[in-house]
């Protein structure tokens, strides 16, 4: 083979693999340019909205004045309803499958039907909200159903992410205090269970964000069109930020005198997700530390 | 006085038959080696005496397998009890995430020890005892992260010499250390023997010589010989023997 | 103290023991030869046994440390010298027993005059102290002390030369016991293989400590 060939296929190599760096390189920078553009657009617009109180006083004028405040609280209650529910309900389903259930049909049948519940429309979630919780266990259109159809969507991802953690941790953690002489409760309890929570702590957050943004499932099981009211107890109606951003810029009064609001909503509703993503990112690197230190 | 005896033991993996006829008695106060080429059921072996083998699904066990005259394997014996008195050191160093101080006190805690004076006692003998206290004394409320793999190690033999076990089983103990280190937990296997009665798995062969009263070779599942080590390693009576210490196996 | 570092201080332990024995059979024959006292003879013959077995369980000692414990460097020096000062001091041994044997076999005692003449009992005093001084050296790792044998052991080279001359005049003159003279310088003869002997000891303790090899001249001493 002559000289010049074997140049000249190094040439080639090379445009190839800077073919492949920029294109690769482009997509991914697009992508945060894409979340760029998004979150820039909601602040240019939602800004000029936020006021004291625009986050503190009730709405008004057929929501095109006034406050979201009642919005906000009841999204907070939602989100604390439903991870109340759904949290521990989900790291013991967790524990069961990864620890104590044995290989074998129930377990795959376990893991199957986790599988598909996350891929339920969300929707479904709540039809199935409204037709079991408000009308057969008639707690009528009320926060507990409403944190309780939001538990439901949330628990596959509370069950996945427990399990995907319990997993992650070496087995030769559990043998060596097996090996002490003690139960498989009491390794789970003081070994496994620390080691593996601050990554059970990050489906917290994903399934934090996720409910705090739904709004079919409150659709029909809790969410208020207009309550100029904050709730007296679990068994009241709320308004809910996404569900209000929803009435609000299609089906509100006066759609075009409440577009800056709906702006307004939206940021309030991301900077309720991001306080709650950084919030929970401390409890994990706190938990993270704690784990290392005792 | 034989503190560990097998009789005719035989371990099936579902089809596998991993032990074939196991028959050995092995003596209280002795370093007992376990050699052989990988999956020669070496392993196995040394985790029927802790009913370590309960943890995997599918196994099944035959034969006699007694520790201090009495069936392990028997109906109604509490493994928890069992394996207070057998403890395991493993391959992979394997410290809790918690300090050195609760490393070694979690064998205790979990048997229902609260009393604060006996913990302490009991803590600082056995890292005295696994010649670490030197190193850590000064530090038991760090992570047991921060020591070397060595030290993790020693942490791991004096979190099992804490709660007082008679036989110490070894799983390879040193096979992910340093040269350095490796040497420490030998020289700690020889003064050890003394009070316990050790069984160490071991891929090295010298360190089977090093530190053993008493050599096993494993083959494919079968006890091919056992002997003192002296003679395993001057003069083997079978062949496959010596044609693994020499590393002619073929 | 490490496992292998027992071991090799109980080799060494062997080892003196083994060397306090056979110089003691040395010192012994030299006494039955110039006292011409046939119990002492017939006890050298006895305790040669125990030399054999001493020197087999070093020989099964040294093949244990090599084979469990793979000595390297110093200790591997260690473990090689002791198997050569070993199989040395057996043949020490050896040299001491047929002396012995010389002393019970014949029947009338070597006159003392002849004794002298051969420079028998100087001979073997000075391969008792070359003995001491490789003893020194072993127990003090004194390489001083073993390269004094070196000078000693040219001082028997030098009487074991004239011995073949000393029996020539001796038998030329008219006192003549051919048989004695014979005896004699055999005896002559074993006690500077002795001394041989003695500095291959010496030898391998300078090989053990200082790792130079001095054999055939090797090196300067």
């Amino acid at each position: 083979m002559k000289k010049p060939d074997h140049i000249q296929i190094r040439r080639k190599k090379q445009r190839r693999q800077s073919f492949a760096f920029w294109t690769f390189g482009i997509l991914s920078f697009s992508i945060v340019a894409i979340l760029i553009v998004i979150l820039s657009f909601i602040l240019f617009h939602g800004v000029k909205a936020i006021s004291w109180d625009f986050i503190t006083k009730m709405p008004e004028d057929g929501m095109t004045k006034g406050g979201i405040f009642p919005a906000i609280i009841g999204t907070l209650y939602l989100v604390a309803g439903s991870m109340l529910f759904a949290f521990p309900i989900g790291v013991m389903s967790g524990i069961y499958i990864n620890e104590y259930a044995r290989e074998g049909f129930i377990k795959r049948f376990i893991q199957m039907m986790t599988n598909n519940l996350a891929g339920v429309p969300s929707i479904v979630f709540g039809l199935f909200g409204m037709s079991l919780f408000v009308n057969k266990l008639k707690f009528g259109d009320s926060i507990l159903a409403g944190s309780l159809t939001l538990g439901l969507l949330a628990l596959p991802v509370v069950i996945r992410t427990t399990e995907e953690a319990l997993r992650a941790i070496d087995n030769s953690f559990r043998h060596g205090s097996m090996a002490l002489g003690s139960s498989k409760w009491q390794t789970t309890k003081r070994v496994v269970l620390p080691m593996a929570f601050p990554n059970i702590i990050t489906g917290l957050i994903l399934s934090i964000g996720r409910v705090s943004g739904e709004t079919a499932p409150i659709l029909f099981t809790v969410a208020a069109y207009f309550l100029p009211k904050l709730p007296h107890s679990i068994f009241d109606q709320v308004m809910a930020l996404p569900y209000h951003l929803y009435v609000i810029s299609t089906s509100g009064t006066n759609i075009e005198a409440s577009r800056s609001m709906a702006y307004g909503t939206a940021l309030v509703l991301i900077v309720i997700v991001l306080i709650a993503n950084l919030l929970a990112n401390a409890l994990r690197r706190y938990f993270g530390k704690k784990v290392k230190m005792n | 006085m034989n503190k560990i005896e097998t009789a005719n033991v035989n371990l099936h993996y579902g089809d596998f038959h991993a032990l074939k006829g196991i028959t050995m008695s092995i003596q209280e106060n002795s370093v007992t080696a376990l050699i052989g080429p990988s999956g020669c059921g070496k392993s196995t072996y040394l985790r029927l005496f802790n009913r370590m083998n309960d943890l995997i699904s599918n196994v099944e066990i035959t034969g006699d397998v007694l520790v201090e005259g009495k069936d392990i394997y028997e109906r109604g014996v509490d493994v928890d009890e069992l394996r207070k008195k057998v403890g395991m050191v493993f391959q992979k160093p394997n410290p809790f995430p918690k300090t050195i101080y609760e490393n070694v006190a979690y064998g205790l805690r979990v048997n229902g020890i609260k009393d604060k004076a006996f913990i302490e006692e009991r803590v600082e003998r056995s890292l005295h005892q696994a010649a670490l206290w030197e190193e850590v004394k000064d530090k038991l409320k760090k992570s047991a992260f921060e020591l070397s793999g060595g030290q993790q190690q020693r942490l791991c033999i004096a979190r099992a010499l804490a709660i007082e076990p008679t036989v110490l089983l070894m799983d390879e103990p040193a096979s992910a250390l340093d040269p350095l280190s490796t040497a420490k937990i030998e020289e700690l296997i020889y003064e050890l023997k003394n009070k316990y009665t050790i069984i160490i798995v071991t891929h090295n062969m010298q360190q089977a010589g090093r530190v053993s009263d008493r050599t096993a070779f494993f083959y494919m599942g079968e006890l091919i010989e056992m002997d003192e080590t002296k003679m395993i390693f001057t003069n083997p009576k079978n062949l496959r023997t010596q044609n693994y210490i020499t590393g002619r196996f073929g | 103290m490490s496992h292998l570092d027992t071991e090799l201080k109980y080799l060494k332990e062997e080892l003196i023991d083994m060397h306090r024995l056979v110089r003691l059979q040395v010192s012994k024959c030299k006494d039955a030869l110039v006292g011409f006292d046939n119990d002492l003879a017939r006890e050298v013959l006895a305790t040669e046994r125990r030399v054999n077995a001493l020197e087999l369980k070093i020989d099964r000692d040294c093949e244990n440390i090599l084979a469990l414990f793979n000595p390297v460097a110093i200790d591997l020096r260690f473990v090689l010298a002791a198997l050569k000062i070993n199989s040395n001091l057996e043949r020490i041994g050896d040299n001491a027993e047929s002396i012995a044997r010389y002393v019970m076999d014949v029947t009338e005692p070597f006159p003392l005059e002849f004794i002298k003449k051969y420079e028998i009992s100087e001979m073997a005093d000075i391969a008792l102290s070359m003995l001491d001084d490789a003893m020194q050296a072993l127990e003090q790792e004194d390489t001083a002390a073993s390269r004094k044998i070196f000078m000693k052991d040219d001082l028997l080279d030098a009487i074991n030369k004239k011995a073949t001359d000393t029996t020539i005049l001796l038998m030329e003159s008219k006192n003549n016991r051919p048989l004695h003279f014979l005896n004699l310088l055999s005896i002559v003869r074993k006690i500077e293989r002795i001394g041989d002997q003695t500095k291959n000891i010496s030898e391998e303790i300078i090989f053990y400590i200082e790792a130079k090899v001095l054999r055939h001249g090797g090196e300067d001493r």
